[in-house]
């Protein structure tokens, strides 16, 4: 069971032909995230297989804001994440790859989505804390974490360490009376110094802000339960005011100045934008059109930019971003694990 | 990865049996090359075959991270049989030990380099072919840091000079580039490491040039901004040097704001000097000596005559208003009596921003109620 990442087969339709009045093809998407396993007589299904799981990441969450968690067949999914289990408790991006703290993120989130942790135990014993000890083990002196042993480090490895820990009930601030299994301190810290004047946040300190690494540093404090207190209103108002300056004239939300509109870089900004209650500064309906623009109507998926080809990645962010906008009949997303929140809420025994 | 910019082609997705014969031949390929390869690493035959097999796979893959990781652990362990061997002159070549000496190296070290120099000769066509994949530009940082760890400064030093051309060369063809730019940075934190000598200067220089060929380079107005406070200690500048470089930095970005009021990157260095004098935000950077409530107004007052000048002509910028406003905010609250900014005036910037940016209403809904609009 997997799910290729790469680009969608070609669809009819360009963007100037479609009905004034959009709507979201929910069926074609469900057939075509369903369809990305079958695929496996093209080159680029095999190319894309150092993205499986973080593949199967991204249909499954889409799946589940569609309201069809089980399109996709629980066992199947199952025995492919654990196919990705190594030993030392981190995940491989497939049978065989080394395992990553990207692929152990997306890994857990699945496991997360699919209720999958008991069956997790009876494969591998204390399996949630094998795996928290690995994601432990990848944090720097810095505060910050590494993607895997060889050291490569970003803001985005310290996001995916921290949503995996609180997925396994492992953050410190979720069990304040266990020893704390990596120093959350030094890592927020480490977060408050990649912040720039502009109110946003580079990949390392005295890097040039961009969405990507706002939405792993915003999402980051949120986890940490230290978003409101860091930020308070005025820093709140200064990075809003970065963030909403993204929305370009299509509608769309591009990720640096200057940069061209993406169904991705849409999401990062707006799921930042509703963390720190600033959403309603960009226009929502034109952002909406513009998100449905990027479907491929006929075949399903979305893609980066209205017209171009379809994959699961945009696909994902795409419907994450309707629902955060509330696009009637989809499930209401969780801004920071950018998963189903109503499951994240009882995950987490949140009200 | 994900697609990006990849038009979607319309027509039926059926290929030809022709097509279809030749991709399952790539497939089957590929996949005969990648088996190759991991049979190799679990056998641990770290020769210098499995190293040709790994790059050849990796050309065609350059996003295969596990496969960087096979490469690094070949490389690793010739690195440690080199420096094992601890090979004696009489055994090598003559020439060999003769060039190695004179470059003030071991065997083994010259044999390290040497490998080091073919694996970034490797990387350089990926790297112009994929400027933005991270799994080639980390595996580049990794060669010259592990080239850091075993062999003289002097050697490392010539190694990461060559980086640094080779990321300005980077930088010329996107000089928005971000691998680009972090590269950059780290670059220099090594040359400056190994050489004991600052680069600020010079990389100041780098960033006026890279303005001076494209003012609409956030990216390069970004470093220049993360370089002034250094360079002002560095230069053990006083306060009349300081306050010299900030306004010669308003009139060079004044300039550039009177030639294109509607590039956002300029108005973002704009702000990013007038944080240096905002005591509320904590991530503005320290360029005076001191800030008094008279060196704000002195500022604030200056700025403000010289942004609404800009209007004339610009009428429709939405920047120049957003800048008005947010500075006059910050006069008010140094010197709240003050005859020259009006609640009539900032009512009028806000109708025009309304006006001219309705995407942004719901943040302009919220300013009204903070500024009592
Ligand atoms: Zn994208």
């Amino acid at each position: 069971m997997s799910l290729a990442a790469g680009p969608g087969r070609g669809g009819g339709a360009s963007a100037a032909q479609l009905p004034d009045e959009l709507q979201l093809v929910v069926d074609k998407h469900v057939a075509y995230i369903q369809s990305l396993d079958t695929r496996r007589d093209e080159l680029e299904y095999h190319l894309t297989e150092h993205l499986r799981i973080s593949g199967i990441y991204w249909g499954l969450t889409a799946l589940h804001l569609l309201g069809q968690p089980e399109a996709l067949p629980r066992e199947g999914l199952l025995d492919f994440v654990f196919s990705c289990l190594h030993e030392n408790g981190g995940f491989g991006a497939a049978p065989g790859h080394d395992p990553h703290m990207l692929y152990t993120c997306s890994s857990v989130q699945i496991l997360a989505m699919t209720d999958g942790f008991s069956d997790l135990e009876k494969r591998l014993p204390n399996g949630k804390m094998k795996i928290a000890k690995y994601i432990a083990s990848l944090q720097q002196p810095n505060g910050t974490f590494a993607g895997d042993v060889w050291g490569e480090t970003d803001s985005r490895f310290l996001f995916c360490g921290f949503l995996a820990l609180s997925l396994l009930g492992m953050l410190p601030n979720q069990r304040p009376n266990e020893p704390p299994i990596i120093d959350l301190t030094a890592a927020t810290d480490h977060i408050k110094a990649c912040q720039n004047f502009d109110g946003a946040f580079g990949v390392a300190p005295g890097a040039e802000s961009h969405s990507g690494q706002v939405y792993t540093c915003i999402g980051a404090l949120t986890l940490a339960g230290e978003l409101d207190s860091y930020l308070g209103e005025e820093g709140k108002d200064r990075l809003g005011a970065w963030l909403s300056e993204r929305q370009l004239p299509s509608g769309g939300l591009n990720g640096r100045p200057e940069k061209l509109v993406d169904v991705c870089y849409s999401w990062w900004v707006m799921t930042s934008m509703a963390m720190i209650d600033r959403v309603h500064w960009i226009d929502q309906k034109k952002l909406t059109s513009f998100i449905l623009q990027c479907q491929d109507p006929d075949h399903g998926g979305l893609a980066d930019r209205p017209g171009d080809m379809v994959d699961v990645f945009h696909t994902c962010f795409g419907i994450a971003g309707l629902s955060l906008l509330r696009y009637p009949g989809l499930v209401e997303v969780d801004p920071a694990y950018c998963m189903p929140k109503p499951l994240v809420d009882n995950f987490l025994g949140r009200k | 990865m994900a697609s990006h910019g990849v038009p979607r082609v319309s027509g039926a997705p059926d290929k030809s049996h022709q097509a279809r014969e030749k991709e399952r031949k790539q497939i089957e390929q590929y996949k005969d090359l990648e088996r190759n390869v991991v049979e190799k690493i679990k056998a641990k035959d770290f020769s210098n075959t499995t190293l040709q097999l790994t790059g050849a796979l990796l050309k065609q893959n350059p996003e295969y991270y596990t496969i960087w990781n096979y490469r690094r652990m070949i490389l690793d362990d010739v690195f440690q049989k080199e420096l094992d061997a601890n090979k004696d002159a009489a055994q090598a070549e003559e020439g060999d030990a003769a060039a190695a000496e004179k470059a003030g190296l071991t065997l083994a070290q010259q044999e390290i380099v040497l490998l080091i120099k073919e694996d970034l000769q490797f990387l350089l066509p990926l790297l112009k072919q994929f400027p933005k994949c991270y799994w080639i530009w980390n595996h580049r940082l990794w060669l010259l840091t592990t080239a850091t760890k075993h062999v003289p400064s002097h050697i490392t030093l010539e190694l990461w000079k060559g980086e640094l051309g080779l990321v300005s060369k980077m930088l010329s063809l996107d000089s928005r580039n971000f691998h680009g730019w972090n590269y950059r940075r780290t670059t220099i934190q090594y040359l400056e490491d190994l050489s004991g000598k600052s680069m600020v200067e010079p990389e100041f220089e780098y960033t006026t040039k890279m303005i001076q060929s494209n003012l609409s380079n956030f990216s390069a107005w970004h470093n220049r901004g993360q370089l002034i406070p250094r360079l002002l200690t560095e230069r053990q500048a006083g306060a009349d040097e300081r306050k010299k470089l900030l306004d010669d930095e308003f009139e060079l970005i004044t300039r550039a704001l009177y030639t294109d009021p509607y590039d956002q990157s300029l108005w973002f260095y704009h702000q990013y000097l007038m944080s240096a004098l905002d005591s509320h935000n904590p991530r503005g950077p320290s360029i005076l000596a001191s800030v008094s409530n008279g060196d704000r107004l002195e500022y604030l007052d200056r700025e403000i005559d010289s942004i609404r000048d800009m209007l004339d002509g610009a009428e429709d910028c939405k920047y120049i208003y957003q800048a008005l406003l947010d500075y006059s905010t910050r006069y008010l609250e140094v010197d709240a009596g003050n005859k020259k900014i009006t609640t009539t005036e900032m009512k009028d910037w806000l109708d025009e921003l309304r006006k001219i940016d309705p995407l942004r209403e719901g943040r302009w809904n919220d300013l009204a109620g903070k500024l009592k609009l």
